[in-house]
């Protein structure tokens, strides 16, 4: 699935042709989609939570200590509509996640496509059908 | 002048005719009362429109929103404040951003959450995925006077069947809490629902808003939903919320250790 298909799919923010518009927990204006961050990590924490999924993960930076960013994912409900399970992602696992950062530069972002420890690939949510 | 007499025959054909036509009446109006209920029960998920989708099941337009004096102020003044807020990157936020449940009507269309229907012969309820939110329509109940209404995020609904149509009317909702793409409302809103079958697993909810204070002219949206057969609601308790509201009303993200 395209990035902009899983955007708009885990976003959810307005259907078509001028009907009406849906509502979502928060606004996503926070994140940077412009843009993207590729991250290989091992994960510290892994929250099945609502409103949000989150995965904490220390990334490698050479000779430094590892960087630690925080991973916003969409909620559980969403995250099954699009094929994960709440076991799917356990601590000390590496991973890959591809993110919209934060705007604010902080180390976090916007899970826009993961690469669990077993090699399967996950979007943040449904297809682009959208559970449809 | 000769008063024009009707023949004798004519004036049987049309006595048989309205005798007919009575029965057709009384028949389809007894049909009407005994018949069962279109079958609402279950789990459905927004059914959004745009392309793919079929047009005939998906949400006709919505009609525009007219607000009057200081409602349109302060709404359009929000959607400034908005979209300015968006371009820098620090969104506003809303009731929602702190687990506040949306309440009626917003409730009803949050994102992909489906919404389950249980049907019983005195009542009908509907909970949303999202946030656990119950609605409860009281059905062949009068409805109570707006004034006799404590104001919440439900209200009271009363139901009653017209045809296939479950028809909806709620009052007493909180102006405080805003309602369809958070316009603002008095405290003399009243909602009615019109909820049918379009097709064997697609249901529409065709919404309208009445407010004589705020509004110009009644809003209509509909929200459109597919049947989600043998769907399990998904639980969902606000236990992690890590997005907050700053000092300036901007939405920030509590990051993890």
């Amino acid at each position: 699935m395209s990035r902009r298909l899983a955007l708009v799919a885990v976003l959810g923010l307005f259907v078509g042709g001028g009907a009406a518009r849906l509502d979502a927990h928060h606004s996503f204006a926070m994140f940077d989609t412009q843009n993207r961050v590729t991250l290989t990590g091992s994960v510290s924490k892994f929250q099945w939570t609502n409103p949000h999924a989150y995965i904490e993960i220390d990334v490698p930076d050479g000779n430094n200590p590892p960087k630690h960013w925080t991973v916003e994912l969409g909620s559980p409900s969403i995250l099954m509509q699009g094929g994960w399970k709440f076991s799917d992602v356990k601590p000390n696992q590496t991973i890959t996640v591809v993110l919209n950062p934060l705007r604010s530069g902080e180390p976090a972002g916007l899970l826009v496509r993961i690469t669990l420890a077993d090699g399967r690939v996950l979007a943040n949510g449904p297809g682009p059908t959208g559970g449809n | 002048m000769r008063p024009y007499v009707r023949p004798p025959e004519g004036r049987a054909i049309r006595h048989w005719a309205a005798v007919a036509l009575l029965a057709t009446v009384v028949a389809k109006g007894l049909a009407a009362q005994s018949a069962v209920p279109p079958d609402l029960s279950g789990a459905w998920a927004p059914y959004r429109g745009g392309r793919g989708a079929d047009p005939k099941l998906a949400a006709p337009p919505a009609t525009e929103i007219l607000l009057k004096g200081d409602f349109k102020k302060s709404w359009d003044a929000r959607r400034a404040a908005e979209a300015e807020a968006n371009k820098k990157g620090e969104p506003l936020a809303t009731p929602a951003v702190e687990c506040v449940p949306y309440g009626f009507p917003r409730m009803m269309s949050v994102a992909l959450y489906p919404i389950e229907i249980l049907p019983s012969a005195k009542q009908v309820t509907i909970i949303t995925e999202a946030f656990s939110e119950v609605r409860r329509v009281y059905l062949g109940q009068p409805q109570l006077p707006i004034d006799q209404v404590p104001p919440g995020y439900y209200g009271h609904s009363v139901g009653r069947w017209d045809g296939d149509t479950l028809v909806v009317d709620t009052v007493g909702l909180k102006a405080s809490i805003p309602a369809y793409q958070m316009m603002p409302h008095s405290d003399r809103m009243r909602i009615t629902e019109r909820i049918r079958l379009v097709a064997p697993d697609y249901l529409h909810d065709q919404i309208t808003i009445e407010d004589p204070v705020a509004l110009e002219k009644p809003v209509t949206y509909t929200l459109a939903y597919r049947r989600l057969p043998n769907y399990k609601m998904v639980e969902f308790v606000c236990e992690n919320n890590r997005e907050y509201t700053d000092a300036n009303g901007a939405v920030k993200l509590r990051l993890g250790q």
